[in-house]
């Protein structure tokens, strides 16, 4: 089921055919069902967004607001598909080239309509050294002179955008993206009003001064207590978006967020504290839900690190982790062992699975213990793992400490550390194991294939496998959606075997909704949701 | 005496200027920068974010820059929070904390010091070590415990108030935060209270007060509650500053958005311009309030001088 | 006339104020009943872990989260990853306590003596030394905290170190304000006036009258130490898994205090009664050592 549903979508964003793709796509309503008078929610996102500014968004919570305030050309919805925004349809006419076709009455909610070359204007801004976006170069990757903008090397005017008519853009790749639907509708390529930011500045993005293209605008922003957004009038789809005013929290203690929800301050957590999940599941049978995330959480190792060169230290280390233990009783929380670096759902690959996955315990350790014989390694050595402090990663690396302590002998240090320094230390490659977690930000597999790619920006565990890199190559040039799904699954399975690391766990989303909210689909693997999606039934 | 008032007020400069040069060096030494993300920034966009930031220039022309702003009242920009300034980040902090911590604080004042008169006069009795017991709950429990307690009990078992958040001054969002405060201070305040009465109502003159004829009550009011207070008023200083700086839990249980919770994120994302501005704001802060104890001491205490 | 009626033979044997003020603690029963349970618990915590079958690392994957029971010693239920809690209470108790002497010693002892002097010198000498109190307000502890540990690693003398240089600051200046009170009385004034020394004013004159303030205030300031402890300890600046806490154990208890009560229950009833015995005890040595009582 899932191979044809993962086929099937690669087939709808890679198609090099024309996409006419007319149809409103908002809240689908199940017929029959009575609403609410009171149209209003209350959501916690987790934390307060560094910005509203679509160039400046970096986090999760911060894109989910910007994604209601601004629309860009394409959009995600509530089943994590790429549904059309401003632009109703587009066409790939050649490998590294895209028509945008913009509907006629995307409007900004000052009345201006939205044109291409608000779009030009707001790419470039997005990725002009002077805007200093700190993920410029992370998405500027994809576009043509990109990266040469970010680094300065040409001017803003050379990126591969151009407006064909006030109704139609041209977009350039650098190279072939097969994906780049998906890539243009994350929050940082929405539009930005060029005479407002003009004129204001920084303070263009406070409440009064604002102006946006989405389904809502913004009413109130009080840092460190809640953002506003009522609904925007003159919105192209405002018949289909039905919550009038949307209030978001960014409380980050788990267990506040918790008792918001119960004292009724709330519709929606943002995630429910480790180790309550089976507590709350008996307590709240209906209003439970939990869905897989588009995300892996694994133990970096590093490759150059001279206790782990060896792969075979590095297949030890993996084997023993009996992942079954972590799921059902560690975390407890519907996450799903994984023993390769594809997680389910993700788009354009297969997964994959070690062979001794599913061999009994007692083999996996017999052969680890052998592997690190061989190797070289006695019992008594010391481990150095490194992590940053939260209860839930503590509570893991207490377990995998555990793991190689009685079945392989080996003691293990931690070292728990801020998440800031802990990101300079992987990034530095000062570090020996470290607890890492990656969480895509569009549906495509590049994005987890980078982890492991020679030289990535992102690959802290400075693994390389040459004959992956030429298959993700390959694979990325091909137009085919099967064989480019094929090399890529062939490509992860390769870097796999070297042990660059070690896959632990397909990341959910254990989270309390009021059982009134309608919309929420635990089959969203990226957890993105727009409040155009949400609807407030009768209660 | 406004000589004096008016030295302690000048002071207060080079107070700030020595305060804000250890902060400055201490975030630069301190291992981590503002632009650390999960997502590795490509040297080029830190490039270009250092640029516009001015942290590629040396460190003590950096130094002078912000100095140059902060004479003239502008506390920069943040960095964690981008869309604001440091000026409006503690405009909109300072006065909620000050809600908070303040009224707290005047709570706890008068609560801590009645019971501590009333655990000193009776001294050793049942009555003193009931007062005693209840006084020092806040002490005791800490207040990641009373303040979750105070939730089930008051939001979630009695459904009357709410178990956080703020609505610009909305008083029930007010109470419990208030509450959880007022308990942890009034146990300092009652039990030195206390103890500083018990001393005092054994000196000569209060003998000699008693020897003639007067009433307790009116003894403990007009001669040994001044001096008793003395060793009080020394702790409502920093109690008050920490009460409206840096009631960090109390803030994020309750999701106040308030100054603790700037700081904290602050010191954790290394935001330099904020951290300074909030250094710069406890500090005057400090200083105004110790000026004011210090004035009290000499109310207090006939005989001290300055 | 015999050395027998030689008149030093007959003076009556002179009581010692100490004896004096022991005996005046002993008759505060609180006071003595609190010294009593404190001495019981600090000898649970460091000989109940050497006594106990339990580790207090070792993980059970099938005891997680368990209430107390009589089986297998869990006398007070297991954590959530299945580990004793009542080794982890007791060995938590050798770091909590630990800390919260080593910290209050050494701030009582700086405090004191900054306050003391400052308020004695007057003056400039004051002005400076309060203002330098002043600016150590100001400084956030927290970036303190996190540079010493990430500059200098992790040990926790290094997290008793970080704690007391905070902590002294509020001794300084209660103890400022109340020498400013004592420098003004008679009895200073007349040793003044027969000209004994300055250092020898302060030491004998000016602090056995701070004690009554400084005793209460050190017991005010030991829970403050033991609570700033866990603060750290939970930010990943203080002590390090395995080891634990009172704090820790209090902090991950209250994340699941609906669920699994007992796990904070029994260290936060450890850290309650050990406070509050500290507290009597030291309302009881303030009593006892006042030099008026009779």
């Amino acid at each position: 089921m899932n191979l044809r549903r993962q086929s099937s979508l690669a087939r709808i964003l890679v198609a090099a055919s024309a996409f006419a793709l007319v149809c409103a796509h908002a809240a689908t309503i199940p017929p029959g069902t009575v609403l609410a008078t009171k149209q209003e929610m209350v959501r916690n996102t987790g934390a307060e967004p560094e910005s509203l500014d679509p160039a400046y968004i970096e986090s999760v919570s911060a894109g989910e607001i910007d994604r209601d305030l601004f629309e860009g050309l394409t959009s995600t919805d509530h089943h994590s598909n790429v549904v059309p925004g401003v632009a109703e349809s587009w066409k790939q006419t050649d490998a590294t080239t895209w028509v945008f076709k913009l509907r006629k009455n995307a409007v900004w909610s000052n009345g201006q309509p939205v044109t291409a070359e608000d779009f030009v204007y707001s790419w470039r801004r997005f990725l002009d050294p002077k805007t200093a976006a700190k993920i410029a170069s992370t998405y500027g990757v994809y576009l043509l002179n990109g990266i040469e903008i970010v680094n300065g090397k040409k001017p803003p005017a050379e990126l591969g955008v151009k407006a064909i008519d006030k109704l139609t853009l041209e977009v350039k790749t650098a190279g072939p993206v097969p994906f780049l639907p998906a890539v243009v509708s994350v929050a940082q390529f929405g539009p930005q009003p060029k005479a407002v930011v003009d004129k204001l500045g920084k303070d263009w993005t406070k409440p009064g001064n604002m102006v946006s293209n989405g389904a809502y605008v913004l009413k109130d922003w009080q840092v460190n207590s809640k953002v506003v957004v009522e609904k925007n009038p003159t919105y192209w789809d405002a018949a289909n978006v039905q919550l009038t005013r949307v209030t978001f929290l960014c409380v980050e203690d788990n267990n506040a967020d918790l008792k918001l929800y119960q004292s009724g301050e709330e519709d929606y957590m943002q995630q429910i504290a480790p180790g309550a999940y089976n507590a709350l599941k008996a307590q709240y049978p209906k209003e439970i839900h939990n869905g897989p995330l588009l995300g892996l959480r694994f133990y970096g190792l590093n490759n150059t690190d001279p206790l782990l060169k060896d792969v075979r230290v590095r297949k030890a280390l993996s084997m023993v982790i009996d992942r079954d233990i972590l799921a059902n009783k560690v975390t407890a929380d519907g996450q799903v062992p994984l023993y390769g670096l594809a997680v389910k759902g993700l788009s354009a690959i297969q997964q994959t699975r070690y062979d001794w996955a599913d061999w009994p315990m007692d083999k996996r350790v017999a052969e680890a213990k052998k592997l690190l014989t061989e190797a070289g390694v006695k019992p008594g050595t010391h481990l150095k793992f490194t992590y940053n402090n939260s209860d839930y990663h503590k509570k893991m690396a207490i377990f995998a400490a555990s793991e190689w302590k009685t079945k392989l002998g080996l003691d293990t240090d931690m070292d728990s550390l801020e998440f800031k320094v802990l990101i300079r230390k992987r990034h530095d490659g000062d570090f020996q194991i470290a607890r890492h977690g990656w969480v895509v930000t569009f549906n495509d597999a590049t994005l987890f294939l980078s982890l492991i790619q020679c030289g990535s920006d992102v690959n802290d565990d400075r693994s390389c496998n040459k004959k992956a890199d030429e298959l993700i190559a390959q694979g990325n040039a091909s137009t085919d959606p099967a064989k480019r799904e094929a090399l890529l699954t062939q490509a992860a399975k390769l870097a796999m075997d070297d042990y660059p690391l070690i896959p632990l766990l397909q990341y959910s989303v254990p989270r309390l909704i009021k059982p009134w909210v309608g919309g929420y689909d635990e089959a969203n693997g990226m957890d993105r949701y727009r409040s155009k999606d949400f609807y407030i039934l009768k209660h | 005496m406004w000589a004096y008032v008016v030295r302690r007020l000048l002071v207060t400069i080079p107070t700030v200027l020595a305060v804000v040069t250890i902060c400055y060096l201490l975030l630069h030494v301190t291992p981590g920068g503002p632009f650390d993300a999960e997502r590795k920034v490509s040297d080029a966009v830190l490039a270009n974010l250092q640029a516009k930031y001015h942290l590629d220039l040396p460190l003590w022309k950096q130094y002078l820059l912000y100095l140059n702003d902060l004479v003239h009242g502008d506390l920069g920009a943040s960095f964690r929070y981008a869309d604001w300034s440091v000026n409006d980040l503690v405009a909109r902090a300072l006065p909620v904390s000050l809600a908070i911590g303040g009224t707290a604080m005047v709570i706890a004042v008068i609560v801590g010091v009645a019971l501590g008169i009333v655990a000193a006069l009776r001294q050793n009795s049942a009555v003193d070590v009931l007062v005693m017991l209840f006084g020092n709950i806040g002490s005791v429990l800490p207040s990641f415990v009373l303040g979750p307690v105070l939730v089930l009990v008051f939001a979630i078992m009695l459904p009357w108030l709410p178990s956080g958040g703020w609505d610009d001054f909305a008083p029930r969002y007010m109470i419990l935060p208030i509450v959880l405060l007022t308990l942890i201070n009034i146990s300092t305040i009652g039990r030195i209270m206390r103890g500083s009465l018990i001393e005092v109502l054994s000196s000569n003159f209060i003998r000699t007060a008693r020897a003639k004829g007067l009433p307790m009550r009116l003894v403990v009011m007009r001669h040994a509650l001044r001096p008793a207070l003395l060793p009080v008023v020394s702790v409502i200083g920093p109690l008050a500053i920490s009460s409206i700086t840096s009631a960090i839990v109390t803030e994020s249980w309750f999701s106040i958005p308030g100054l603790g919770k700037l700081i904290v994120n602050g010191a954790s994302d290394r935001d330099y311009t904020l951290v300074l501005g909030l250094v710069v704001l406890v500090t005057v802060l400090a200083v105004l309030l110790n000026l004011v104890v210090d004035l009290a001491y000499a109310w207090l205490d006939p005989k001290i001088r300055y | 006339m015999t050395a027998a009626t030689d008149p030093v033979d007959i003076a009556p044997a002179g009581r010692s104020p100490w004896r004096d003020a022991r005996l005046r603690f002993l008759r505060n029963r609180a006071a003595v009943a609190s010294l009593v349970v404190l001495t019981l618990i600090t000898l649970a915590c460091v000989f109940g872990p050497m006594l106990l079958p339990n580790a207090f690392d070792s993980v059970d994957w099938n005891l997680m989260s368990n209430p107390p029971t009589r089986a297998g010693w869990h006398l007070f239920g297991t954590d959530e990853l299945g580990r004793d809690l009542l080794v982890r209470t007791l060995i938590g108790g050798r770091i909590s306590l630990m800390v919260g002497l080593l910290a209050t010693l050494v701030s009582v002892c700086i405090g004191v003596v900054w306050g003391a002097v400052a308020g004695f010198a007057g003056g400039r000498v004051d002005g400076v030394m309060m203002r330098i109190v002043d600016m150590a307000y100001a400084v956030p502890y927290l970036l303190i905290a996190i540079l010493v540990v990430t500059v200098f690693g992790r040990d926790i003398l290094l997290v008793v170190g970080a704690i007391a240089a905070f902590s002294w600051l509020d001794m300084a200046r209660v103890v400022r304000g109340q020498t400013l009170s004592i420098k003004s009385r008679e009895f200073v004034e007349a040793a003044r006036a027969i000209g004994v020394p300055t250092w020898r004013i302060i030491f004998q004159h000016v602090v056995p009258n701070l004690m009554g303030v400084v005793v209460i205030y050190t017991s005010i300031l030991v829970p403050g130490v033991i609570l700033t402890e866990s603060v750290l300890s939970f930010l990943g600046l203080g002590v390090q898994e395995p080891m634990t806490s009172w704090g820790v154990l209090i902090h991950d208890g209250a994340a699941v205090m609906a669920a699994a009560p007992w796990m904070i229950l029994f260290p936060a009833g450890a850290l309650s009664i050990t406070l509050y015995c500290a507290n009597f005890i030291g309302d009881g040595l303030r009593d006892a050592l006042d030099p008026k009582e009779r």
